[in-house]
């Protein structure tokens, strides 16, 4: 289950959050977000030695919790997609397709010549397109 | 060397110059957020794209009459159906239909159901009585008015306001006979 969504500018600016569950509130969200860019920091400043070629945008799992884990992707202009969910177990393509299908919602909406770059994004049409790849993540995995 | 035949929108499509689809919605996009910026008033936004649109339309009607070979229309219903069969598909690779003639022909709707200006488009609260395709009634106006048609050109139905098509209103307000600039000769 899919509990939240984050996109976050490249001046680590809060563009975009929604969450999926009834019970978790905003602020709780807010901080898993935060703490989880500090780990694609981290893993942006430090590649690991064995690490993977400088294109990948997927950054895997960034760090696990009790109940819940939080992905990220990365993109070359340093927007990141954050992804928290209590899924304990997704296969990688079907995360990595996740964030694809996100990243081309993302495109669209900044498109949007009424879009201000850095500002949240309004656009109820990507919140719509949000809401329905995860609802498509969610039902593609049930079994 | 015999008159060519007129060509269809989609042999004179096929053969002329194209540019990326994204560039020109973003273009256009542009230019829509700079004249906001300029003048804030939505009205004047309005009337101001259908201005740059006439000037756009009375220079097109040229480029479209000498590449597209098109044959002197007999009234009203045919121009209609040229403007939205080739007209359109000429100049934005999209085809509009004819319908909503009224009792004297002297009114139509042409219907866009795709409308490559409005890709990725969404209007903000603040500019809801935007016409953000206002520049499209203009070319149309100013180009039937360089073939002494005066219409008046008004959108009823808008994609960004919730409808589901783009729908213009095509009225005839009269033909104008061509007025010579000289006198014959006393």
């Amino acid at each position: 289950m899919i509990v939240c969504v984050a996109v976050v500018g490249h001046q680590n600016n809060p563009v975009f959050l929604q969450s999926f569950t009834d019970s978790d509130d905003a602020l709780k969200l807010h901080h898993i977000v935060h703490c989880s860019l500090d780990v694609i920091d981290e893993r942006v400043n430090n590649p690991k030695k064995s690490g993977p070629t400088l294109n990948d945008t997927f950054l895997g799992v960034l760090y696990p919790m009790d109940d819940c884990k939080v992905y990220g992707y990365l993109t070359n202009t340093n927007v990141k997609f954050i992804m928290v969910t209590t899924d304990t177990d997704l296969k990688d393509g079907d995360l990595r397709s996740f964030f694809k299908d996100l990243h081309s919602a993302y495109v669209d909406a900044v498109s949007n010549p009424f879009h201000i770059p850095g500002k949240k994004i309004t656009s109820k049409s990507f919140a719509e397109r949000v809401s329905s790849i995860v609802k498509s993540f969610g039902s593609g995995s049930t079994f | 060397m015999a008159p060519l035949p007129p060509r269809s929108g989609d042999a004179v499509f096929a053969n002329i110059e194209r540019v990326n689809a994204e560039l020109f919605s973003l273009t256009y996009g542009a230019i829509v957020r700079q004249l906001l910026t300029d003048l804030e008033e939505v009205d004047e936004v309005n009337k101001q794209l259908d201005q740059m649109g006439y000037n756009i339309g009375v220079r097109l009607i040229d480029e479209f009459l000498a590449k597209s070979n098109v044959s002197r229309c007999a009234d009203f219903k045919e121009t209609a159906d040229v403007i939205a069969k080739v007209g359109f598909k000429m100049f934005l690779g999209v085809t509009a239909s004819v319908t909503n003639w009224d009792a004297d022909g002297m009114s139509c709707s042409l219907i866009l159901e795709d409308n490559p200006l409005v890709d990725f488009v969404e209007l903000p609260d603040t500019c809801q009585g935007l016409y953000y395709c206002n520049i499209l009634s203009g070319v149309i106006r100013g180009a039937l008015e360089m073939v002494s048609m005066k219409t008046e050109v008004t959108w009823i139905r808008d994609m960004l306001h919730g409808d589901d098509a783009y729908e213009l209103q095509v009225k005839l307000l009269k033909q104008v006979p061509e007025e010579y600039p000289y006198k014959d000769d006393d």
